[in-house]
């Protein structure tokens, strides 16, 4: 299989940067799978979970706030606000930043800029949970 | 002479502010360590946003965004200056630099008729422009040290919906500290909006395909733009803040060796002193009483 440099960037980590033969991503028109040789592309990535196959064709998942990819020449950019492996989500953490974001739901439902935020909040705190293994969904 | 006592209690009162200051050096380049390490991190995802939107801009010949354009002058110009400070003193000039850079742009900007509003970021910007006749936007304090992406976003959801409702707005200015090297930090300006230098024509077309539309892309990069830059300028701050600081307690530090040194030669020689006048009274004494 021809492998492609995958890059996933979030504002304060470069959280991969190495080889890959293919990327399964949910952009806002639907999913798509890139793989090496793929034309030059943009697209606006959802929170969802983002596939990762290694040149060993094992395998390897993500949990991804919103973003953009991109596919260029020499790479596959993947820029996220949030991006984290399924195998390093705290479940605890994303269980208590669901309720958080439950709790600011039911105390913004007045303020339309704060409540839209609080839903991007408890879409992430739950698609991390699903990620992980430990959401109900 | 000097009083022997006197001499000794300020041996001690330099001693403890030296602890103190050493102290302080301490703590600055632990946090000059980790805060380095985060400014450089914040750069690959700003670098590759800020790429990705002057491709779109140069490469997409019907390319047009209310983001890149000036607009027009009117009787009710306004500017946001976003300034980034500390939120502690003790850091030599590092404070000091950024409002004096503030206020620079800020005369400028009165003295063409226009107005102001201001973002302080950093408990010493908040204090500074309290007690000033400028309107504040909205006040951070304390955010520099576990400063995190979405509260940069939150930050750049605000600027972006002040400069969307405010057609007055000219421009959104950035005032921080670009960390040039371990002892050089230069306060520094940045505009943030509107991106002029995208506005050129596009120079070559390019076979992208982006969904669901170029400018679709570009809109939703923008807010992600200023939120990096934003995080970026902040984590960049807090460590030239740290190494400023670091700076002037190393000298702070210096200044009080040496005094202690000053010092206790003059209680050396106060001391000495006494003896001989002691030695000369009992010989002066027993010679007395042949």
């Amino acid at each position: 299989m021809n492998t492609f440099r995958l890059v996933i960037l979030t504002p304060d980590k470069i959280l991969f940067d190495d080889q890959a033969i293919q990327v399964t991503a949910r952009t806002t028109e639907g999913d798509v799978g890139i793989l090496a040789g793929h034309i030059r592309y943009v697209a606006m990535l959802q929170t969802s979970a983002l596939t990762v196959k290694l040149p060993d064709s094992t395998y390897k998942q993500a949990a991804i706030a919103s973003g953009v990819l991109k596919v260029s020449d020499e790479k596959v950019s993947v820029m996220v606000t949030a991006a984290e492996w399924a195998d390093e989500i705290d479940p605890d953490w994303a269980e208590r930043s669901r309720q958080d974001a439950m709790a600011k739901i039911e105390a913004f439902q007045n303020e339309p800029d704060r409540l839209e935020r609080a839903n991007l909040k408890l879409q992430r705190a739950l698609n991390r949970l699903r990620i992980s293994g430990h959401g109900t969904h | 002479m000097a009083n022997l006592k006197d001499i000794k209690r300020r041996m001690h009162s330099v001693e403890s502010t030296m602890q103190i200051t050493k102290a302080m050096e301490l703590v600055a380049s632990s946090k000059l360590r980790k805060a380095k390490e985060r400014a450089e991190n914040a750069k690959p995802f700003f670098e590759a946003t800020y790429k990705l939107m002057a491709e779109i801009a140069s490469e997409d010949r019907y390319f047009d965004s209310q983001y890149v354009h000036k607009r027009m002058e009117d009787a009710r110009s306004a500017v946001l200056l976003i300034v980034i400070a500390g939120d502690r003193g003790l850091a030599g000039g590092f404070n000091a630099n950024v409002f004096r850079l503030a206020q620079t742009r800020i005369d400028e900007v009165r003295s063409q008729d226009g107005n102001v509003i201001v973002m302080p970021i950093g408990q010493k910007a908040v204090d500074y422009f309290a007690n000033k006749e400028i309107k504040v936007l909205t006040a951070y304090d304390h955010v520099a040290e576990h400063m995190n992406i979405y509260l940069a976003m939150d930050m750049a959801d605000l600027i972006i919906r002040t400069y969307q409702r405010h057609a007055s707005l000219q421009s959104v200015e950035l005032i921080f500290t670009n960390y040039v090297s371990p002892i050089l930090q230069v306060a520094q300006k940045m505009n943030v909006i509107p991106l002029e230098e995208l506005a050129g024509n596009p120079s070559r077309r390019c076979a992208v395909e982006y969904e669901p539309s170029p400018e679709a892309v570009f809109e939703k990069l923008v807010p992600r733009y200023v939120a990096s830059l934003l995080y970026g300028a902040i984590v960049e701050s807090f460590a030239s803040e740290q190494a400023s600081r670091r700076t002037a307690m190393e000298n702070a530090t210096d200044n009080a060796t040496e005094m202690i040194d000053q010092l206790s030669l003059l209680y050396n020689r106060a001391r000495q002193g006494a003896i001989t006048q002691e030695i000369t009274e009992i010989v002066g004494g027993a010679s007395a009483q042949q």
